[in-house]
């Protein structure tokens, strides 16, 4: 029975499937009412603001589901808990801005990982994020634009109906707003070439790496970046050649990958904040009292994690309690190792020096 | 030539040791674009089968060789982190000399050969051709060691040639050429798993030959008994089935002691002996007295022992005997040696699969480059240097008149206090630190400082070569071509996997060109080491060490091949005295009778301590190689005091403290480690560091009569609890000799 | 020839790193050493303890992890974190019954061994039993160790009630079925043996 834990329950699916239609449902009220009664809607982008939608859908049964594993759920509450303790708040509000910066903006631990990583890593991220900052209000229809009534020249930025601010053609903000994509994309190229260039030239990646996880994703952002700038080339370079064709291929490109969004790496998107939560965790453990090794009576962790771990142990059937009364967790990783060597060589030992060789 | 050029800290700064942590092209870079070489280990007489990583010219990593017999991908972490030592930043790369006051400059070559030239021809003019004298190494190849002997005889016609060897295998050595007629391990590694008894005395085998360890353990899956000699615990006694924590000096209470119990019980083999032997009866003689309770005294252990011993190595049907420097580095080391040999002949197992014996070389080439006569008593093909017939095969060979080859010279330690006495002015070294190496290192320091012109042949500025006057950059092992015979005696291939950097050049074309400008190019022409072989293997032909018919092609093709080689296509001779056939005119092996005698210095009231000495393992020798990569110098940072809670809390010092051990020659401050895995009337320390980290500066400067190896493992001391030292030798880094 | 496995046989360490060294040098995490090699208590004793992953058939590591970061490849390899899953809330490293994950706080990840993925995928042996001069390090066939060793290897453990089985093999006497952890004394040396069994003041008393 030690895979219960993991085998999904039917009313875990059931409890996945209400929060993935609750998101898609917030999602598509927010588009409705973004759009001012769908006023705003540019049913050309339909297919996008669909699939949007179907990967909200996604994204809520996958993170429900995630949250019903036990450790996930118990570091969840534990996480909250420990941020909203009202006498930490403050503190724990300002800590949140500097490992925002550090760890989403920055994202300095990867550059410790190594420094090519970083590049590509960040390039992709930024890349992304500038165009769903762009695409996702367009096609639900939060953003639009239009022409001012007295000029031609003037361009006008509508948000949930509100005027957001204005800029004249041929103006610096006006290239960069009409060509925002092209850049998100270009970003996202480079960031692609330095993830292949890594991961055809490091050994130990390429051992450790998978078509699925690892370049699929990466395929299908340089299908998005390349088939989007084709468009871009389609209109300005080309007189609109083939612009039909190639903006449903972009379209195609963007929805796969819209769906692909809560079953495949990206989903580490939406995961990773956890890694904040975590660290407040670990601050509090650190602050906290500190578990003692029963053998070497040396500090190893905190206490806090030990007993959390004893508890989620016990609802994962791991059953660390030892026959004197002692629990297994209480022991520091050294010891388990060198106790791992003395019971062994301690059987060898035991039964007399002739045991070996016979 | 007098003192060092300037303080020791501003030649640290300028030239190191300091430590290289990351390869060429940093940790991230991987596998591209890189050739594998397959050569050995530069460090250690194991001389293990490594293959390394090479990139534009750089050495950048290694992969196991996992074909190679010996040690079938396994290496010790020397191995693994030797390549460490290529691209590192202390590398000289150009001739230096010294400048009064500064430390030392570049200079270009030939302006450095015209003064090298210069200073021997005007140091042996005026006080003779014996005035100039060389030290070399253990750790050269092949090649190097024959030219450098050849060099001193032809080029320089100096007698005194010496090597560090002289510190490591001649005891060994002498030993076994007493009792066998000749001087190589018996037997191939392969005969150690099926023996059914190992006696192991005096080699802390899991750190100065770490890949003989699987060779033991294998043996003792086969059923086979481990009996281990060491004052300390070492980890291959922890699980030996008798560890016998013998006093150092003591082992030959011992090895009579045994020799007696089996005598009594009659586990001799009186046929071999009476067929394959002589001197027997004599040897009775001298064990008699040898009861248990007489030899327990001398080796400070209970009787019980002894006798245990000896019922586990008297009926076995197979054994195998290994030593090594612990009971080699004594002044009476040859006796030592002598006396266990005598277990294994009197045993008869010895010339037959799983029975024999093996001394465990310790430098890179222990075995090769004591054979290939750059010993001061010794011409190429392990020769007799003062046997007429020996000097004419040889002048014949180099194409010299036979009275032109000089006589017996100085061996090291003689050839060190003759500088100190003034007789010897000048000196050439290569692949020596003798500060750091020799015993007694106040005394190797000033003999230094009298030196009129010193000149050291090193890829680092060791702490020997502050001391000279020009330092002529030459090569690592792993930038030239040539052979080294491991300690089985397998002559193997190193295969050049870079060239030298801009500056350096190849130790062989260094003494090429100083020996073409002393007027001796015809006999010093060689284009490559492959041709220095050549001439070798026809100087070794009809010698004991027989190379005559092995190729370098032939070498590398067979994984290599064991001398005595004496014919063209000859399989080679793994397994020496098959039948009982020993190496002496009379083909019989020679028993010597042996009788214990004291140390030179035992602890007396003044000094109650004994000092004993040795390696750890991620060190080799002096250091000067090791203490630049990081890695190893992380695993063991600085020399400490292994002493036994007892000893100390009697001298009441507690574990991490700083203590001082002091002799009658010197002192060193150090922090002492409290183990119970050591004899509480010894300590130990190991010996890698200069200055005042050196053990050196205790031991004591008595050497064996016949093999003239020092004392290195024993010697009195006492041991006292001391503040932390604050001088500014003290605050040096640790790989230079500083102390944490 | 069958497939190869890994043995490890702690008795035979000899504690000389060349494991720890040579691990650094493994592509999938060059330059950081992921084996463990203790040393228990140099005070009393040269033993030494080296440590690998052992690849257990259900790992605990993954089981408490919370961001369900830890995966095993189709070939039974555990391995280190995905990187873009890893929280660093270090549960695996202390729940891990054989002390085998590091968190390293400089990338906030966790890293283990993983068998030299890039050298076992493809054939290859492993860094630290390839040097490994004691052989306490062993990756080779079932066959060539039974001939070759006079203990069994087994991959059974109980830590407590919990049954864990691994990978990786270990080498025991032949009377031996399952390591239990729960009979080892949690604090000091195992029950059979003497207090101090490695004291050479106590054997030169002859007190053995």
């Amino acid at each position: 029975m030690k895979k219960a834990e993991f085998s999904v329950r039917g009313s875990d699916t059931l409890h996945a499937f209400a929060w993935g239609s609750a998101t898609a449902s917030v999602l598509v009220i927010g588009i409705v009412i973004g759009s001012r009664g769908l006023k705003d809607f540019d049913p050309a982008l339909v297919s996008y603001a669909g699939a949007s939608v179907l990967a909200a859908f996604g994204l809520g049964y996958r993170y429900a589901m995630w949250l019903r594993r036990p450790p996930t759920r118990l570091y969840w509450r534990r996480g909250w808990q420990v941020f909203l303790q009202p006498r930490r708040l403050p503190a724990n509000i300002a800590h949140l801005g500097r490992i925002f910066l550090d760890n989403f903006v920055m994202q300095r631990f990867i550059e410790k990982r190594s420094s090519l990583r970083w590049t590509a890593h960040w390039f992709l991220a930024w890349g992304c994020l500038l165009a769903a900052a762009i695409t996702f209000p367009l096609s639900f229809g939060w953003v639009r634009f239009e022409t001012a009534r007295d000029s031609q020249e003037i361009y006008k930025a509508f948000m949930f109906g509100f005027p957001v601010g204005s800029f004249r053609l041929g103006t610096p903000i006006a290239e960069l707003t009409f060509n925002i994509l092209d850049i998100a994309a270009v970003m996202v190229l480079i960031g692609v070439f330095f993830a292949l260039w890594r991961r055809s030239r490091d050994h130990g990646a390429m051992s450790v790496q998978q078509f699925a996880n690892d370049l699929l994703p990466l395929i299908m952002l340089f299908a998005i970046s390349i088939t989007g700038l084709f468009l871009t080339a389609s209109t300005h370079l080309m007189h609109g050649l083939h612009y039909v064709f190639l903006s449903q291929l972009h379209a195609i490109t963007v929805i796969l990958t819209l769906l692909y969004l809560p079953f495949g790496k990206f989903f580490h998107i939406f995961q990773r904040p956890a890694q904040l939560a975590i660290d407040f965790y670990k601050r509090a453990g650190i602050e906290g009292e500190q578990a003692i090794c029963v053998r070497c009576a040396q500090p190893y962790g905190s206490k806090m994690q030990m007993e959390d771990l004893k508890t989620l142990q016990e609802m994962l059937c791991i059953k660390y309690q030892l026959a004197d009364g002692t629990h297994y967790q209480d022991v520091c990783p050294a010891c388990r190792r060198k106790n791992l060597a003395l019971a062994q060589d301690g059987l060898w030992k035991s039964l007399g020096t002739d045991v070996r060789g016979r | 030539m007098a003192k060092l050029p300037t303080d020791i800290p501003e030649l640290v700064k300028q030239f190191g040791p300091t430590m290289h942590s990351v390869p060429p092209g940093g940790w991230a870079h991987t596998g591209q674009d890189e050739t594998l070489v397959k050569t050995h280990c530069c460090f250690c007489g194991q001389q293990c089968g490594i293959q390394l990583r090479v990139r534009d010219n750089k050495v950048v990593g290694f992969e196991p060789w996992e074909s190679f017999p010996f040690n079938r991908g396994k290496l010790c972490p020397k191995g693994v982190k030797r390549y460490m030592q290529d691209e590192h930043p202390d590398r000289l790369k150009s001739p230096m000399q010294r400048i009064e006051g500064q430390g030392f400059a570049p200079i270009a070559w030939d302006a450095a050969m015209e003064r090298v030239v210069g200073e021997i021809r005007r140091i042996q003019e005026t006080y003779g051709n014996d005035a100039f004298g060389i030290l070399s190494g253990a750790s050269l190849t092949n090649e190097k060691a024959y030219l450098m002997g050849k060099f001193a005889r032809v080029a320089l016609r100096t007698a005194n040639i010496d090597y560090n060897g002289r510190l490591c295998m001649v005891s060994a050595g002498a030993a076994s050429k007493k009792v066998f007629g000749i001087d190589r391990s018996a037997n191939p590694w392969s005969d150690i798993p099926k023996a059914k008894v190992i006696l192991v005395a005096g080699a802390n085998i899991a750190e100065c030959a770490p890949i003989t360890t699987d060779y033991l353990w294998q043996a003792r899956d086969n059923g086979g008994k481990l009996i281990i000699l060491d004052p300390r615990m070492t980890p291959i006694a922890r699980n030996a089935d008798l560890f016998i924590p013998v006093r150092s000096g003591g082992d030959i209470g011992v090895f009579n002691g045994m020799l007696h119990v089996m005598i009594e019980r009659g586990w001799i083999d009186r046929d071999f002996i009476a067929q394959h032997t002589t001197g027997f009866n004599e040897v009775i003689e001298s064990v008699k007295k040898y009861t248990p309770e007489y030899a327990a005294k001398i080796a400070g252990v209970p009787a019980e022992l002894i006798v245990k011993a000896a019922e586990l190595w008297g009926p076995a049907p197979t054994s195998f005997l290994l030593h090594a420097r612990g009971i080699e580095h004594h002044s009476k080391g040859v006796d030592n040696c002598l006396a266990a040999i005598n277990l294994v002949v009197a045993s008869g197992r010895i010339g037959r699969e799983g029975c024999g014996y093996a001394m465990i070389t310790g430098q890179g080439n222990g075995q090769g480059a004591r054979e290939q006569g750059q010993k001061c008593d010794q011409l190429p093909g392990n020769r007799d240097i003062s046997n007429p017939e020996h000097r004419k095969y040889i002048a014949g060979v180099w194409g010299v008149a036979e009275e032109s080859i000089p006589q017996k010279g100085l061996s090291a330690v003689p050839l060190v206090e003759a500088i100190h006495e003034g007789k010897i002015k000048g000196l050439l070294s290569i692949c020596f630190n003798p500060v750091v190496s020799l015993p007694d290192s106040n005394f190797t320091r000033a003999a230094l400082e009298k030196l009129e012109f010193y000149v050291n042949i090193e890829f680092f500025l060791s702490e020997s070569a502050r001391y000279a006057d020009i330092v002529l950059a030459g090569s690592l092992m792993e930038e030239d071509d040539g052979t080294t015979t491991n300690v089985e005696g397998r002559v193997i291939r190193h295969r050049r996997a870079v060239t030298p950097p801009d500056g350096a050049r190849e130790d062989w074309k260094i003494l090429n060109e100083i020996a073409s400008r002393l007027g001796h190019a015809d006999k010093f022409n060689y284009n490559s080491p492959r041709e220095i072989f050549e001439e070798l293997r026809i100087a070794s032909k009809g010698g004991v060490s027989d190379y005559s018919g092995m190729t370098w092609d032939r070498i590398g093709e067979n994984n290599g091949l064991f001398w005595p080689c004496p014919e063209n296509g000859h399989p080679g001779t793994p397994r020496l005295y098959e039948g009982g056939k020993f190496g002496h005119p009379d083909g019989k092996a020679h028993f010597i009778p042996i009788d214990w005698h004291p140390s030179a210095e035992m602890p007396d009231e003044e000094y109650p301590i004994i000092l004993t000495t040795g390696r750890v393992v991620s060190h080799f020798l002096s250091g000067t190689q090791t203490r630049r990569i990081a890695s190893l110098m992380e695993q063991y940072p600085q020399p400490r005091c292994e002493i036994h809670p007892r000893l100390a809390e009697k001298l009441g010092i507690a574990d991490n403290d700083f203590v001082k051990v002091e002799s009658r020659r010197g002192q060193i401050v150090v922090r002492a480690q409290l183990v119970k895995t050591i004899r509480p009337d010894t300590v130990f320390v190991p010996y890698h560091w200069p200055l005042d980290r050196s053990a050196n500066n205790c031991t004591i400067r008595a050497i064996d009569p016949v093999s003239n190896i020092p004392e290195f493992k024993i010697c009195a001391v006492r041991v006292s609890k001391t503040e932390e030292p604050t001088d500014a030798i003290a605050k040096l880094e640790m790989e230079a000799g500083g102390i944490r | 020839m069958s497939e190869s496995a890994f043995f490890i046989d702690h008795s035979r360490c000899i504690g000389c790193q060349s494991c720890v060294q040579a691990c650094a040098e493994c592509d999938t995490h060059r330059g950081v050493s992921m084996i463990h090699l203790e040393t228990i208590q140099r005070s009393d004793s040269v033993q030494t303890a080296p440590q690998v992953c052992m690849h257990c058939e259900d790992p605990i590591c993954a089981r408490v992890c919370p961001a369900d970061a830890i995966k095993k490849t189709p070939d039974g390899v555990v391995q280190s974190s995905l990187k873009p899953r890893c929280i660093g809330c270090s549960n695996c490293v202390v729940s891990c019954p054989f002390g085998v994950p590091k968190y390293s706080a400089q990338i906030d990840q966790m890293m283990k061994c993983d068998m030299c993925y890039d050298r076992s995928s493809i054939g290859k042996k492993p860094m630290c039993a390839s040097v490994c001069p004691s052989g306490a390090l062993t990756y080779t066939t079932m066959e060539e160790i039974q001939r070759t060793r006079s203990g069994i290897p087994i991959n059974t453990w109980r830590f407590g009630e919990e049954i864990v089985k691994t990978k990786v093999y270990v080498m025991v006497p032949r009377e031996v079925e399952r390591i239990d952890v729960s009979l080892v004394q949690i604090s000091g040396t195992p029950s059979p043996l003497a207090a101090d069994p490695y004291d050479v003041a106590l054997m030169l008393e002859g007190a053995q």
